[in-house]
């Protein structure tokens, strides 16, 4: 396209701010933690006077460099497998269900399918915090406080009517027939599904995996509370321990560069999940629930 | 068993639906457990004076709904809320509409540009969080570190302050919430037709007045789930203000999910705090309800006009990112 040199220099300035506007956050981030910490102290905005993945190196165990954080690099790696043991079976189980639950809404119609829906979309609304007190003193009545269940438990609330919105719009687009040529061959309703459908979907349930693995891996309110301080937390209030409690007063202290490089790291997963995710999760053209009756 | 729906398909035997129906019903069912039961539990704990040292427990109704009702903290920390949420709504629809525009453009690396927004979505709050910090703070941080050496700034400058704590966090959120409606908006604006905007050009309408009367229209459903997507996630949003301030400094960015925060874990005030968590939810009803109106009225005009239907809309993105 040959454009006139006023909206070229325009397009030129817009994609610079868009791409300014996305990484610079990061990169500051990513910068932070390779810089030594009294190069930090003094100011991101200057050259340092050497660069290095050395708190990298001490968070993953690979340099004894621990004892200079004071075993916080330690628990920044065990909140990473803590993350992980959480946020796999939650992904996984919660996307179970909501195939099951997207197939019954997005294939079929029922009685009081409208009503089921808007209960199902009205928990997702809920606010977290909403249910933090209850379930805080049910899961500490049943010594689940510092347990991996009582916390997979709690993302599975907030997952499977989420995920179930997303597939229920993906069966939806899907195309019936070959489902129902299944079915005259003798295969159950299951049988469909598992053998039909799901492979016919695995875009969108892939899709669904990743956005359950973010919820999870991301979550900062119930896993402080139900995980922080103990052997099972995971990383995001393991962080948290890390920040400088008030930005405005500019605390500076040895735990900065790692708190940056943690932060890094915490955010790997999320971003290659979402780089790989990418084009599905662009392509759900899903999730109007409203459009999706299937009248 | 006759008749064949708009899609062309024929609707499904009774048997089939109560499979379907079973199927949801068990997952009502684990949803009620889950959580319908626990907010039963909290209206219990709401209405009652519990005493954690004695283990014991009076009713007394309404009471600590009218406390709230008539603190000026918990008014003030609504009003936090509803500022947080405007500016966080309003940000985020100009911002993602601008990006969607310069996206919607041909140029080189615009396939990896585009996949590259979508990075902060997937970045948690807490990260977020942090890179700001890194930002923001007085010693160290980039913004201050970038407009001292320019001279634009006295070093160490105070950004986040008691008057501008809260629109900081939001400035954040919104980098980390934007994406969303880039990519709602993105859809959208791949489906105006191009001899709309023939139509303009051949009228002389310049590139803005093209903007203001062809591609804006056209985005006005998009742009209403756009904004009650972003009002759910922002009213609600608990993270990121805490991992970013914790609500300071004073109580200059404490919103009312971060006041219900304190009442739980500072004073054990459990019975205030399940009170205000049920004013907040009363609020997250009212916004729910609106959700489901706007998307029952975009159908409708779906309906009306097929072009619009091929419009994508993936509200539901938006609930998992902010999570």
């Amino acid at each position: 396209v040959i454009r006139p040199v006023g909206q070229r220099v325009a397009l030129g300035l817009g994609i610079a701010l868009v791409a300014l506007w996305t990484f610079i956050p990061l990169l500051v981030m990513f910068w932070a933690s390779l810089i030594p910490i009294s190069d930090l102290i003094a100011g991101l905005v200057r050259w340092p006077s050497s660069l290095s993945f050395a708190t990298y190196r001490a968070i993953l165990g690979i340099d004894r460099m621990n004892e200079v954080f004071g075993g916080q690099a330690e628990a920044i790696a065990r909140g990473f497998i803590n993350s992980v043991i959480v946020a796999v079976p939650v992904a996984a189980i919660g996307t179970g269900l909501a195939v099951l639950g997207g197939f019954a809404f997005g294939r079929f119609r029922f009685p009081f399918k409208n009503t089921l829906l808007f209960i199902l979309l009205s928990v997702r609304v809920l606010p977290p915090i909403a249910i933090l007190i209850p379930y805080f003193v049910i899961l500490s009545a049943l010594h689940l406080v510092g347990s991996y269940l009582g916390l997979i438990v709690t993302y599975l609330t907030a997952v499977i009517p989420l995920l179930t919105w997303v597939l229920m719009g993906y069966f939806a687009s899907l195309p019936v027939d070959i489902e129902r040529a299944a079915r005259i061959d003798g295969c159950g309703r299951l049988g469909a599904l598992l053998h039909v459908t799901i492979p016919m979907a695995t875009p969108g349930i892939a899709a669904a995996f990743v956005i359950a693995f973010l919820t999870a891996w991301n979550e900062l309110l119930f896993a402080l509370i139900l995980t922080g301080g103990t052997a099972r937390q995971t990383l995001a209030p393991a962080l948290l321990g890390l920040s400088p409690t008030m930005p405005s007063t500019g605390t500076a202290n040895l735990g900065l560069t790692l708190f940056a490089a943690a932060s890094m790291l915490s955010a790997v997963p999320p971003l290659i999940l979402a780089l790989l995710a990418q084009r599905y999760i662009t392509r759900l053209n899903v999730a109007d629930p409203v459009t999706l009756q299937g009248e | 068993m006759t008749a064949v729906d708009r899609a062309g398909r024929r609707p499904l035997a009774r048997a089939d639906a109560n499979f379907a129906l079973r199927i949801v019903i068990i997952l009502i069912i684990i949803t009620g457990v889950l959580i319908i039961a626990p907010l039963i539990y909290a209206a219990w704990i709401s209405t009652h004076d519990t005493n954690v040292i004695l283990r014991r427990s009076m009713f007394i109704g309404l009471g600590h709904y009218r406390r709230i009702l008539a603190s000026d903290e918990a008014v003030e920390a609504m009003i936090r809320s509803f500022e947080f949420t405007a500016f966080a709504v309003v940000a985020s629809i100009v911002l993602g509409l601008v990006m969607a525009l310069v996206l919607n453009e041909e140029f080189p690396g615009r396939r990896f540009l585009r996949a590259a927004i979508l990075l902060p979505w997937a970045v948690s709050e807490v990260a977020t969080a942090t890179a700001w910090i890194f930002i923001l703070n007085p010693t160290f941080g980039a913004l201050t570190g970038l407009l001292s050496l320019l001279g634009l700034t006295e070093p160490n400058h105070v950004w986040i302050n008691e008057n501008t704590a809260l629109y900081w966090v939001a400035i954040a959120f919104v980098w980390h919430v934007t994406p969303l409606g880039t990519f709602f908006f993105l859809a959208a604006l791949q489906t105006v037709p191009d001899s709309l905007y023939q139509a303009a050009r051949i009228d002389r309408a310049s590139a803005i007045g093209r903007f203001f009367h062809v591609t804006l229209p056209h985005l006005r459903s998009t742009i209403l789930v756009v904004l009650v997507v972003v009002t759910v996630e922002a009213f609600r949003s608990f993270d990121i203000l805490f991992a970013m301030t914790r609500g300071g400094p004073g109580t200059a960015s404490q919103t009312f999910p971060m006041l219900i925060f304190r009442y739980t874990f500072e004073f054990s005030k459990y019975g205030l705090a399940a009170a205000a968590s049920y004013i907040l939810v009363a609020t997250g009803m009212v916004i729910t309800t609106l959700y489901f109106l706007v998307l029952m009225r975009r159908r409708r005009r779906v309906k009306v006009d097929k072009e619009s239907a091929v419009e994508t809309s993936v509200p539901i993105l938006a609930e998992a990112g902010a999570s």
